[in-house]
C-alpha cells in the first residue's frame, strides 16, 4: 500500500529522481503512473478533478528523512536537494497530523522551506527564532523533538497550538495574539548585547501581522538602536481572516499591501542597475563608493514607497525572495548570518499559503484554520448542530438592525469570519470597515465615527480588546461615545488555549464609569441586546459572549431583537433558600445545576442579571433578602460581575445581616488549551461544581460529595 | 485574442482591487503588460496548483485591452525605424487628443491616447523596445497556453535573485564601514565594547 506516492509531494522534482528514491519491489507501475502524474500536472487542466490525480495517505506517510531528524542539529550536514526531501516529507507530516487533530494549516504548509531553512542555517536554541502569533509554526515544532507529540495538539496537556516557552526551549517567546515579534526580538537582541553573548535574533512576522501598529514601533526602535538582527517578512498576500469572505479571497486591506506587490517588482530596478554597473565599469573601479550611492538612490526611486519605508526606518532591506525556493533561501541566510556587524537586517520572502496541498491552495481561505479532515478530499468533518453559532446570530442580528437603520456601521480588525461580519459585508458592503490588525485604530476610528452621528459596532474579540484598552477608556468612555462593542470569544475558548481566552473583559469594561456592560444568556437574549446596543445612543456600551452554539430557545420574528430595558434582569426558576444569579453564558450552567440540585429535593431559584452595569439593583435586594444563600456565577476573572454585585451589597448593607454571598469565578490563573469541557472542568464552573458549591455552603457536605462523584 | 480572458477563469479574473493605479496615469516605464505584478490567489481558475497561478488580462491601470501589440496600435511593422514609429505618434497623438475629440467618445480617445503615448515611449527607446521585441515574440502565444505564465514567473523569481544577490554584496560591503566614526548608535556601541573586551 502507500507507494502510490502523491506527486505534489514533490513539486518540482523530475520522474528520474523519484526513481532512485522509491523503485524497488513492484513499483514500475507506480513510478509509471507518478510519471504520468507528473507529466500530466505540468500542463494546464481547466476543470481537472483532483481525485484523478493523486492520492493523499489516510495513514501516515513515509518520510524516510525526517525521521532521523529530531533536532535541527540533524539537520546541519544535509545537502539542498536533502533539504529539498526534508521540506516535501514536512509538509505531508503536517498534513496528516491536523488532519487528524485540526488547527491552522494553511499557514504552516506556506513556511515550510523556510522553517527548513531557518534550522538548518541558524543554532536554535542558541539563536532565538521568534514566530509571531505562533500558529505557523507546526513545522517549527515537528524539527524541534515534538514530532512525537503532535497527536496531542491543542488537546488538553497536549502541544500548544503556538509557541510557548514553557513547553520547549526551542519555542523563544509566546505568542498568540499579533505583530509582537519584533519588539520581543529587539529585546532580545539588546539583552544579547547587554549580557555579551553572540547569537543571532530572528522574527518571522507576516504581512497580515504588518498592519498593526506595534511592529512599526518595533522597526521604529530597532532602526535607532542598530543592534543586531533578522526580521522576516512573510508576505503571502493575505491580510486578513480568514483570508476570504464568502464570495472569494479579499483584496488586501490597505495600502501597506499595494507597496508590498510593488516592491515584488523588480524589473525596473534591475536595468537601472545593470547600467548603473556597466557605468562603474567604464569608469572604472575608484567609482565604487558612487555607484554605491546611484543603487541607494535608485533603490529609493524606482521601488516607490516599499523598500524606502523600511530603509528609513533603519532596517536593510533584502528581497524580495522565493520563499519556497530552499537554494535561495539558505543562501541568503547563511550569508546574512557570516556577516559581522549589520545592524538589523529585513527580508522580504514571498511565500504561498498552503503551498503544496491543492485544496488549500484553491480554497478561498486557504485553510486558514480547520477541523480535522480528510487528506484525501479535503473534506472537513464538522458536526452537524441544531443550532447556529453564537457568531452567526450576531451577524443575523446586526443585519437585522441595519435594515431599518441607516446609520448602523460594523468594524473589525481583520477578523471578518470570525466575527461573522463576512456575512454583515456581504450585505451591506459600504457599511463594513476592515481595518486590518488594527484593533486600538479600530476604536478610535468608531469614536470618530460616533461624533458624525453613525452607530458603530466594533465587533472585536474580548482578548484582543485588551490591546485597544487605552482607546476604549480615552477616546470612547471618557467622552461618553455611543459605540458599541460586540466582544466575541468571552470566558474560555477550548483549544486557542490562554492567548485567546476573553476572561477579563467584564473586569475592564464595568469599571469604566460610562460603559453599559451587558450579556446574554442564550441566542434570542443576544438579539434583543444588539437591539439594546443599537437604541443606546447617548453612551458606550458592550456585550459578551462566548464561543459555541446556541441553546436552541425560540429566536424572535425576523431576527429582529427588541431593546431591554436597561438595567434590569429576569428570574428564570422561582425557588427558595438559595439564589443563583448568573451572567451571560454562565446561567446555563446555573439551569444546570439547579435541576441537579432538584434532584436532591431542593428547588433553587435561578435569575439572569442581564446587565452588569447599571446592575439590576431591585433583583440583588430582593434576591439577597428572601434567600440565605446568593451565589453569582461569571465565566470571568476576579473583579468583574461578583465584585460589582459585592460591592452593591455591602453598600447598601445587604452583608450585614445573615445573607451569604459567594462568587464563582474563574480561577486566579490560566487555564491550558483543551477541549472547552475539559477547560470548564479545571476552572470548577460546571453544573457539577455549581450544584456542589450550593449544597457545600448550606453545610450539606454528603449531597456535595455525592454531586461531585 | 492575445490578451483575452483566460477561457474557465471566472468573471472574478476582472475584478479591480480598489488599490489599481487610475486609469489616468501615464506610467513612468514600461507596464503595459498582461500580467499584473500584484498576486491574485489561486481561486482564479480550475488550473493545477502551485508554482503558477492565472493572471487575468487586466493591465496596470485596470481595464482589459482587447488590441494587439504596440506596433499593431501604432499601425506599423515591427521592424519600424524610429522615424516611422515617430510619424504614427505624431498622427495618432494628434488624432486622439482630448480636446479635439468627438465630446461623446471622450474617454475611449483619452484612454487611446494614453495607450499611444505609452507605445512610443517603450518604443521609441532602444533598450526598452528590444526588450519590449523579446517579450512580445513570448507573448505571440500567450492565448494558447500557460507556460507564457510559468516562464513569466520564473522571470520574475530569478529577476529577483540578481536583486537579492546584489542586495547582499551591498550588506556585506556596508558591513565593514559600519562602526565606524563619531555618532555612532547603541548597537555600534555595544558592538564595539564587545570587540574590546573580546580581545583583552
Amino acid at each position: 500500500m502507500a507507494l502510490a506516492l502523491p506527486a505534489f509531494f514533490f513539486p518540482s522534482q523530475k520522474p528520474s529522481l523519484l526513481s532512485s528514491h522509491w523503485l524497488g519491489g513492484a513499483d514500475l507501475h507506480s513510478y509509471q503512473h507518478q510519471y504520468r502524474l507528473l507529466k500530466t500536472r505540468k500542463k494546464p487542466c481547466v476543470g481537472a478533478s483532483l481525485s484523478e490525480r493523486g492520492e493523499y495517505h489516510s495513514q501516515r506517510p513515509p518520510t524516510p528523512l525526517l525521521d532521523t531528524i529530531n533536532f535541527p542539529i540533524h539537520m546541519k550536514n544535509l545537502s539542498i536537494k536533502e533539504l529539498k526531501q526534508l521540506a516535501d516529507e514536512l509538509r505531508s507530516d503536517i498534513i496528516f497530523h491536523v488532519s487528524e487533530t485540526g488547527g491552522h494549516l494553511g499557514s504552516s504548509l506556506g513556511v515550510v522551506e523556510l522553517t527548513v531553512a531557518l534550522h538548518h542555517a541558524f543554532n536554535a536554541p542558541q539563536d532565538k527564532i521568534l514566530w509571531d502569533v505562533g500558529h505557523q509554526s507546526y513545522p517549527h515544532k515537528i524539527l524541534t523533538g515534538r514530532r512525537d507529540k503532535m497527536p496531542t495538539l491543542r488537546q488538553k496537556n497536549g502541544l500548544s497550538g503556538f509557541t510557548k516557552r514553557s513547553e520547549s526551549e526551542y519555542d523563544s517567546f509566546g505568542a498568540g495574539h499579533s505583530s509582537t515579534s519584533i519588539s520581543a526580538a529587539l529585546g532580545m537582541a539588546v539583552g544579547r548585547d547587554l549580557k555579551g553573548r553572540k547569537n543571532n535574533v530572528i522574527a518571522v512576522i507576516g504581512d497580515g501581522a504588518m498592519t498593526a501598529g506595534q511592529a512599526y514601533e518595533a522597526m521604529n526602535n530597532a532602526g535607532y538602536l542598530d543592534s543586531d538582527m533578522i526580521v522576516i517578512l512573510n508576505d503571502n498576500n493575505q491580510v486578513s481572516l480568514p483570508t476570504a469572505n464568502l464570495d472569494g479571497p479579499i483584496p488586501p486591506v490597505g495600502a501597506l499591501s499595494s507597496a508590498l506587490s510593488r516592491l515584488q517588482s523588480s524589473r525596473p530596478l534591475r536595468e537601472l542597475r545593470e547600467v548603473a554597473k556597466g557605468v562603474t565599469k567604464q569608469i572604472g573601479g575608484s567609482m565604487h563608493e558612487l555607484a554605491a550611492k546611484v543603487d541607494e538612490y535608485a533603490r529609493g526611486m524606482i521601488s516607490g514607497s516599499g523598500s524606502t519605508l523600511f530603509e528609513e526606518l533603519g532596517l536593510y532591506y533584502i528581497g524580495p525572495v522565493d520563499g519556497h525556493n530552499m537554494d535561495d533561501l539558505v543562501t541568503i541566510l547563511k550569508e546574512v548570518k557570516s556577516t559581522k556587524t549589520t545592524g538589523p537586517v529585513f527580508i522580504h520572502v514571498v511565500t504561498e499559503k498552503g503551498r503544496g496541498y491543492p485544496y488549500a491552495e484553491r480554497a478561498a481561505d486557504k485553510y486558514h484554520g480547520v477541523a480535522k479532515f480528510d487528506p484525501a478530499s479535503g473534506k472537513q468533518f464538522k458536526s452537524s448542530t441544531k443550532t447556529q453559532s453564537y457568531t452567526k446570530y450576531f451577524a443575523e442580528a446586526l443585519m437585522a438592525e441595519a435594515e431599518v437603520d441607516k446609520d448602523i456601521v460594523a468594524i473589525h480588525a481583520a477578523m471578518g469570519g470570525g466575527t461573522g461580519l463576512n456575512y454583515f459585508v456581504r450585505r451591506f458592503p459600504a457599511r463594513c470597515f476592515d481595518v486590518g490588525i488594527a484593533e486600538q485604530h479600530a476604536v478610535t476610528f468608531a469614536a470618530g465615527l460616533a461624533c458624525e452621528g453613525l452607530k458603530p459596532f466594533c465587533a472585536i474579540y474580548s482578548s484582543f480588546l485588551q490591546r485597544a484598552y487605552d482607546q476604549v477608556i480615552h477616546d470612547v468612555d471618557l467622552q461618553k461615545l455611543p459605540v458599541r462593542f460586540a466582544m466575541d470569544r468571552a470566558g474560555l475558548v477550548g483549544a486557542d488555549g490562554p492567548t485567546h481566552c476573553g476572561s477579563f473583559d467584564v473586569a475592564y469594561m464595568a469599571c469604566l464609569p460610562n460603559m453599559v456592560v451587558m450579556a446574554p444568556s442564550d441566542e434570542a437574549e443576544l438579539f434583543h441586546m444588539v437591539a439594546t446596543a443599537a437604541a443606546i445612543d447617548d453612551r458606550p456600551s458592550c456585550f459578551r459572549y462566548p464561543r459555541g452554539n446556541g441553546v436552541g430557545v425560540p429566536l424572535p420574528a425576523r431576527n429582529k431583537g427588541v431593546p431591554l430595558e436597561v438595567g434590569k434582569g429576569r428570574i428564570l426558576i422561582e425557588g427558595e433558600r438559595v439564589a443563583l444569579l448568573g451572567y451571560g453564558a454562565a446561567v446555563q450552567a446555573c439551569l444546570a445545576a439547579a435541576s441537579l440540585v432538584e434532584q436532591h429535593g431542593l428547588k433553587v431559584t435561578v435569575a439572569d442579571a442581564r446587565f452588569c452595569k447599571p446592575l439590576d439593583r431591585a433583583l440583588v435586594r430582593s434576591l439577597a433578602k428572601s434567600h440565605e444563600v446568593l451565589i453569582t456565577v461569571e465565566e470571568g476573572s476576579i473583579g468583574g460581575f461578583g465584585s460589582h454585585v459585592a460591592q452593591f451589597m455591602a453598600l447598601d448593607g445587604l452583608l450585614d445581616g445573615a445573607t451569604k454571598w459567594r462568587p464563582m469565578v474563574l480561577p486566579d490563573g490560566y487555564i491550558d488549551h483543551g477541549s472547552p469541557a475539559d477547560q470548564l472542568e479545571e476552572a470548577g464552573l460546571t453544573p457539577y461544581h455549581i450544584a456542589a458549591t450550593v449544597f457545600s455552603i448550606l453545610g450539606q457536605t454528603r449531597e456535595a460529595l455525592e454531586i461531585m462523584s | 485574442m492575445s490578451f483575452g480572458v483566460v477561457p474557465g477563469s471566472s468573471n472574478q479574473a476582472l475584478h479591480v482591487w480598489p488599490n489599481h493605479v487610475p486609469a489616468t496615469r501615464i506610467g513612468g516605464g514600461y507596464r503595459w503588460r498582461v500580467a499584473p505584478r500584484r498576486r491574485e490567489g489561486s481561486w482564479s481558475a480550475g488550473l493545477s496548483s502551485s508554482s503558477f497561478r492565472t493572471r487575468a488580462a487586466v493591465d496596470e491601470r485596470g481595464f482589459v485591452t482587447a488590441k494587439g501589440s504596440f506596433y499593431e496600435l501604432l499601425g506599423i511593422s515591427e521592424g519600424g525605424s524610429y522615424d516611422e514609429i515617430k510619424k504614427a505618434y505624431k498622427q495618432l497623438a494628434r488624432k486622439y487628443h482630448p480636446d479635439v475629440s468627438p465630446p461623446d467618445r471622450t474617454e475611449e480617445y483619452t484612454r487611446r491616447f494614453i495607450e499611444v503615448q505609452e507605445a512610443y515611449e517603450t518604443l521609441s527607446d532602444p533598450g526598452r523596445r528590444a526588450l519590449y521585441d523579446r517579450d512580445l515574440t513570448r507573448g505571440l502565444h500567450l492565448a494558447f497556453s500557460t507556460r507564457k505564465r510559468f516562464d513569466e514567473e520564473l522571470e520574475d523569481r530569478s529577476g529577483w535573485r540578481d536583486c537579492w544577490q546584489d542586495q547582499i554584496s551591498e550588506l556585506k560591503r556596508r558591513s565593514m564601514n559600519k562602526d565606524v566614526g563619531e555618532n555612532l548608535s547603541w548597537g555600534a556601541q555595544m558592538r564595539r565594547q564587545r570587540a574590546e573586551s573580546s580581545i583583552e
